[in-house]
């Protein structure tokens, strides 16, 4: 059983203040959305849980034991954290089966690789895509190319920043059905998104973040109906 | 608003799939290995065969920087420094194979008023030993330099900068003339290699040969590395390093490794050329001479590994030919020549050719 | 004739006339005395030299008239009184004391023996040095009487140095009053020479007391000995203090230097990512451009020559401006997002100016023009000198830091370049012509390498290769003081300038720059980002 807590966390860029003392738990199996307007100190949050910034204080466990504040980016990836980035980050000079196969990490042996690689193209739906440069593909297929990198090492934590924006209605009804066929017992979800509907369809629990506090957590129907949450956010 | 995002990004130009093999390397180093056999059977001019090569070391040089700024996004402005390595050690081999056999110590060595070679000297008679030690020493310093650099994530331009400096520092700590290398005037005066006069036409066409086939070989070499699993890795490091990184990979570990490799294959350049041109100063280390490396792999073509050998051969042929000719045109048509390739060209003059043209996005902002 | 001796007598008193208090010769006595005996004569020397120190300026001149004549074998001795001769053998002279013509009849004309001749040579010294017309009698004197300087009393080398006006005569006059002062046999006096010496430290006085310890009253005389120690440790500090500001100057003018060479690159870096290599060779053409301006006031205003470096400064300015906008507007701006290109192509450009320079001009070093507002200095402390070539880059330095502040954050330019910096997109999207933005962003950055030009002149060389000197540690001081930070490269220039300049004399120039550059590659490993780069968030 893993999961993710994340105690009191603070994180600061010069004299500005882009986490406050946040804290959050994510069970494994859940998935978990992350909604607030723009600058809230969303992809702060996953900036800090995947390694690449270092809050001021704080903890962010993976299960009971990992602290990963103190751990660099590859070594938070090989504990099994992976994440998918807001723009679609896939390597442009190498071909779709090619970024899939480093997707899956350095701990997948060789061997392996190939019959992995086959699943996730058949979740990701690019099976006929598969020897195409990753530069050529439209920006939806990237998306979902970049969701299968992330998912080819079957992550423990699986992070996802604004995973259908760009997308179009019938391509973002896809992602949420991928994304809750992602569900397992010992995987927790933390989306980013903008997309209510979308947040609707995946999420169990939502966390509102506002100027790098936590303002709300619970249901998104309790969201919908919170005061703060419609003033700050949501609108009436 | 998805949609419109849509029909905005319309899918570039550029090979879909990935080729397999590269017919320019496979050619280059077909026709390194028949030019090589020619001189043997030919007996050509010795300027020719001397000038041949020359222009095969420098072409080594240039594909030791184009394995790490095409294929990896470092560009060293210090290159020139591993090639300096290579040079000096194989220059004290060759005084101290001199000294072994001859007994007169070379001049510079008088000059100091020393008495023998310096005690560090000890051992580069033997040939082995001075090619281990030049390789491993510009492997070291590769090491040390990377490891600093690297692990601080010190990228892009600071790199590039830093390693201006390096060789920069270099050359000011051998202009001194009490290092035992030969201070300001370097070393000169080889007379020996492995038992035969340096100057006659048999040395002379062995070296252009044993350099030729050093290309071929080093180009075969990067080829498979290239091609590899570790070669798909360099590229997704180029092109993305935050997302190797988060994928799990150790990328200082790759850029450490290809760095060391890169500055072993410039210290093998720089072992060819020296006995070539009979003599190594520190011109050699001047921060001009390792950005010109640079811009021959900018103009033959960045991160193809014969257009690095072609940008090598083609700026340093006609700087041999034009600096007798035309001395002071020369720097001139160089920069016009940089600055038509930066501004025309992005791909270099493979693009001219239309010989597998490369899509700019295929590189990212470099 | 006792009559004509008691008017001689009375005229005498007459004549000579009564400072309030001070001494005053006696006249008749000293003629008497060199017309007397060997022992007189060398009492009447002696009590001169003794007494030269207080006596009136005319009393001095008619000494010296009479040892004169008596050298020249002029003065003739009656039974009274003393004749001066027109010529030695003459038959007729005047009075010694009198003035009135006398005849010689049989009077004795003295000769100096040997015994007397050295007291004789001092005494003419002396008064010579006193009262002669010119400096150049004045230094016979002083050398005369430097050969016997133990003999002449400190008062009197006290008054010749007050009323020297040649300044290196009077230096020299200081130099052996000291000297003698020191080696005096009276041990108050050695003291307080010690002490005088002490109150004006450098290191000439330093090796002058420091010299003194091996003097046989430095072991023997205790109260000598804490003396000269005290002296010794005042003088030392003092010149370490002076040693220790030359170094702080000599720093802040290469610091000053290197600040203007390295400020346009930050903003251009700090803009737009572009690393200029060509920086050093903008900062060789404001070099040229002030030799151009120099001929210029050469062949049309040449009383105003002077002027030159001032006018220098906007001619500098704007000229580099001028080519680094064209080189942004022809070549820069295709380079758009493409900072390893830029950097080739800003090489070829630096490539094209060293040689244009080159065969337009050519290779020799550029003849300057010192104008008298950047020559020799002024001694602050110590040994240390307040070089006016170097206040001046400083000086300019600091005026080129404060119009860039002002630029940077009172005017629209200034506000559009830092919004540029900051998020390029969204001041674009905000309407801002960022593109427009860039070429005056690169012109400014230039024409504060061309002013980095100017201010150089008076301090390196100028040729055409000069820009390759400053262009690693320009480089160096904006990896390290951050990116488009002016105050980082401020901070930057001080430190790394400061350090060269402290190594370099411990170690050797190479050896300064090998450290820095290790420094540079270990202060890094903790910040990346440099001194005080803005922590952007993605």
């Amino acid at each position: 059983m893993t999961g993710l807590v994340i105690e009191a966390l603070t994180v600061a860029f010069g004299r500005f203040t882009a986490l406050d003392g946040v804290s959050l738990a994510v069970d494994p199996g859940e998935v978990r959305a992350v909604i607030g307007p723009n600058g809230a100190g969303k992809t702060t949050l996953l900036d800090v849980i995947s390694g690449i910034t270092k809050p001021v204080s704080g903890r962010v466990m993976l299960g009971d034991r990992i602290d990963l504040t103190t751990r660099s980016e590859a070594e938070i990836a090989r504990a099994g954290v992976r994440r998918k980035f807001q723009k679609p980050s896939v390597f442009p000079a190498l071909t779709v089966r090619e970024n899939l196969e480093i997707g899956c990490g350095p701990a997948v042996p060789a061997g392996a690789r190939p019959a992995r690689i086959a699943s996730v193209l058949g979740e990701i739906g690019l099976g006929p895509r598969a020897d195409i440069m990753a530069g050529r593909l439209s920006h939806g297929e990237k998306q979902w190319l970049e969701i299968g990198m992330v998912l080819a090492a079957e992550p423990a934590l699986l992070l996802l920043d604004e995973p259908v924006a760009g997308l179009s209605d019938a391509e973002t009804a896809q992602t949420a059905a991928l994304i809750r066929a992602l569900r397992r017992p010992d995987r927790a979800i933390l989306v980013i998104e903008h997309d209510m509907n979308f947040v609707e369809a995946v999420a169990d629990r939502v966390t509102v973040l506002h100027e790098g506090r936590t303002l709300y957590e619970g249901s998104l129907r309790g969201a919908r109906s919170d005061a703060r949450v419609i003033e700050v956010f949501l609108g009436r | 608003m998805s949609g419109a995002m849509q029909t905005v990004l319309a899918p570039p130009a550029g090979p879909a799939r990935r080729a397999v093999r590269d017919p320019l390397v496979a050619g280059l180093v077909g026709l390194c290995l028949a030019v090589a056999v020619g001189l043997l059977v030919a007996r050509p001019a010795p300027y020719l065969v001397n000038a041949l090569g020359q222009l095969a070391a420098f072409a080594i040089l240039a594909v030791s920087l184009d394995l790490v700024w095409g294929y990896l996004g470092i560009l060293s402005l210090g290159h020139g420094l591993f090639f300096a390595i290579g040079g000096y050690v194989c220059a004290m081999h060759l005084l101290s194979h001199g000294v072994a056999v001859t007994g007169v110590l070379p001049d510079f060595v008088q000059f100091m008023g020393w008495k023998s070679l310096p005690a560090y000297w000890a051992g580069l008679d033997h040939p082995a030993y001075a090619l281990v030690l030049a390789l491993a020493l510009a492997g070291l310093v590769a090491f040390l330099f990377g490891l600093a650099s690297f692990r601080s994530r010190v990228n892009g331009v600071y790199f590039s900068i830093i390693s201006q400096a390096l060789v920069y520092v270099a050359m000011l700590l051998m202009y001194r003339n009490d290092t035992g290398l030969g201070g300001n005037n370097g070393m000169t005066g080889f007379p020996l290699l492995f038992g035969w006069p340096m100057g006659s036409p048999g040395v002379a066409t062995g070296l252009a040969v044993a350099a030729l086939v050093a290309l071929a070989a080093v180009l075969a070499g990067t080829r498979l590395l290239v091609g590899s699993a570790v070669g798909r890795r360099m590229l997704a490091c180029r092109d993305d390093e935050t997302r190797l990184r988060t994928l799990g990979y150790s990328t200082t570990r790759l850029k450490l490794g290809i760095w060391c490799l890169s500055a072993m294959i410039a210290a093998l350049a720089g072992i060819l050329y020296v006995p070539q041109v009979g003599i190594i100063n520190p011109r050699v280390l001047a921060p001009d001479l390792s950005i010109e490396i640079a811009v021959w792999v900018a103009i033959g073509g960045l991160g193809r590994l014969g257009g690095a050998v072609i940008g090598a051969v083609l700026v340093n042929g006609l700087k041999f030919w034009l600096s007798a000719a035309m001395p002071e045109a020369w720097p001139f048509i160089l920069s016009g020549l940089v600055l038509v390739v930066v501004l025309a060209l992005p791909n270099g003059l493979l693009d001219l050719v239309a010989l597998r043209p490369r899509p700019t996005w295929l590189r990212s902002s470099r | 004739m006792p009559a004509l001796r008691a008017l001689l007598v009375l005229v005498c008193l007459a004549l000579v006339p009564a400072p309030a208090a001070a001494a005053s010769l006696d006249r008749a006595g000293f003629a008497a005395g060199l017309c007397d005996d060997a022992a007189a004569q060398v009492r009447a020397a002696e009590g001169l030299i003794q007494s030269a120190g207080e006596l009136p300026g005319d009393d001095l001149a008619f000494a010296a008239g009479l040892l004169g004549a008596l050298a020249e074998r002029r003065l003739a001795c009656p039974a009274d009184g003393a004749l001066l001769l027109d010529r030695p053998g003459a038959s007729e002279g005047h009075d010694a004391l009198t003035g009135l013509a006398r005849a010689t009849p049989d009077a004795r004309v003295p000769v100096l023996g040997l015994r007397q001749r050295a007291a004789m040579e001092t005494a003419r010294g002396v008064t010579a040095l006193l009262t002669g017309p010119d400096p150049a009698a004045r230094a016979a004197g002083l050398a005369a009487a430097e050969r016997r300087i133990a003999t002449v009393p400190a008062a009197v080398l006290d008054r010749a140095r007050d009323a020297e006006s040649d300044a290196g005569l009077k230096e020299r006059i200081t130099g052996l009053a000291q000297a003698a002062a020191l080696s005096s046999p009276d041990p108050v006096r050695r003291r307080a020479a010690i002490a005088a010496v002490a109150a004006h430290p450098s290191g000439a006085a330093k090796a002058r007391l420091a010299a003194l310890k091996g003097d046989p009253a430095y072991a023997a005389d205790p109260a000598f000995r804490a003396a000269l120690d005290a002296g010794l440790a005042t003088v030392s500090r003092a010149v370490a203090v002076g040693d220790g500001l030359a170094v702080v100057y000599n720093g802040l003018s290469f610091a000053s230097i290197l600040f203007m060479a390295a400020a346009g690159l930050a903003i251009i870096f700090g803009l737009m990512g572009v690393i200029n290599l060509a920086q050093g060779e903008f900062i060789m053409l404001g070099a040229y451009a002030t030799y151009g301006v120099q001929e210029a006031f050469r062949r049309l205003a040449p009383g105003l020559l002077d002027l030159y470096l001032v006018a220098a400064i906007p001619v500098a300015f704007c000229a580099v401006a001028l080519v680094g906008i064209v080189v942004e507007a022809l070549i820069l701006r295709h380079l758009y997002r493409r900072p390893l290109m830029s950097l080739l192509a800003t090489w070829a450009v630096s490539l094209f100016l060293v040689n244009l320079v080159r065969v337009t001009v050519g290779t020799q070093n550029l003849q300057f023009v010192m104008p008298a507002y950047v020559s020799g200095g002024v001694p602050l402390y110590a040994d240390f000198v307040v070089t006016w070539n170097r206040l001046f880059a400083i000086g300019f330095a600091a005026a080129t830091l404060v119009l860039t502040l002002l630029i940077l954050r009172r005017t629209p330019l200034g506000l559009d370049i830092r919004a540029v910096t900051q998020n390029r997109d969204m001041a674009a999207c905000l309407g801002l012509p960022t593109r427009r933005v860039d070429r005056l962003a690169f012109g400014l950055g230039s024409g504060i390498a061309g002013l980095a030009g100017v201010a150089l002149c008076p301090i390196y060389s100028v040729n055409p290769g000069m820009g390759s000197g400053f262009i690693v540690d320009s480089f160096m001081v904006v990896v390290l003081g951050g990116v488009g930070s002016l105050l980082g490269t401020l901070v930057a220039a001080l430190g790394i300038g400061g350090a060269n300049v402290l190594i370099e004399p411990v170690s050797g120039a190479v050896a300064a720059k090998v450290i820095v550059l290790v420094g540079i590659i270990l202060f890094l490993q903790r910040r990346p980002e440099g001194l005080f780069a803005v922590r952007r968030r993605r």
